[in-house]
């Protein structure tokens, strides 16, 4: 049989990972140069933000706190593709 | 039988994601270019955050919890599975394009750049 106590082990170890990942990410995008460091470290910091939830959810064994995974996870391609066309638009090409 | 080794199996790729996304991070701070800090970040993406939503989908499958709720969270960790691991280097790769062509970062040191010999002519 399963033993689910050992969750309650895994689960906080796998949260502290991620939590001091996403802090060395954020420091990134607080301390990065240029625009295309900070969305960078952006979309890896949204989709730890994603892992987070799930983590979550499998902690509090609520289903309600994962409803806004996936549309989060597609919010990467969308700022990612704002920020490029922002960059060749009006920035400009390369001299 | 089975749930034993899933459950094992998901607690492994969770534990196995989060030290990869820990190393990604401190390889992002370390990096000094942008166009290296790329790597990292594929590290973070794939390493960091696919695999450990595909060990939580296991572990949610091999858990004694109702239907509803197994099949679920194991149904949202796969299909975000998914989604990052598609979008992800596509949208790195239009990042590191339009980075490259609006001159907003310079790729530094370098030894030869083909890119700027096939626009010169």
């Amino acid at each position: 049989m399963v033993a689910p106590e050992a969750l309650d082990y895994v689960l906080p170890i796998a949260l502290i990972l991620f939590s001091s990942a996403m802090i060395l990410y954020a420091y990134r995008v607080f301390r990065g140069p240029t625009v295309p460091d900070v969305v960078l470290a952006l979309d890896t910091l949204v989709v730890d933000l994603v892992v987070i939830f799930m983590l979550v959810t499998l902690y509090y064994e609520n289903p309600y706190l994962a409803i806004g995974v996936i549309p989060l996870a597609s919010w990467v391609f969308l700022l990612d593709i704002a920020v490029a066309k922002y960059l060749i638009k009006v920035k400009g090409g390369r001299k | 039988m089975i749930d034993i080794i899933l459950f094992w199996l998901g607690c492994l790729l969770v534990v196995l994601g989060g030290i990869l996304d820990v190393v990604a991070a401190i390889g992002i701070n370390k990096f000094n270019n942008f166009f290296l800090r790329l790597h990292a970040a594929t590290v973070g993406t794939i390493g960091g955050s696919v695999y450990p939503l595909v060990g939580i989908a296991l572990i949610s499958l091999s858990l004694d919890t109702p239907p509803t709720f197994k099949f679920y969270v194991a149904g949202v960790s796969l299909v975000s599975a998914a989604v990052i691991a598609l979008i992800s280097p596509a949208g790195t790769h239009i990042l590191a394009r339009a980075a490259y062509k609006s001159g907003e970062v310079r790729p530094e040191p370098i030894v030869v750049d083909k890119l700027a010999e096939v626009d010169k002519k």
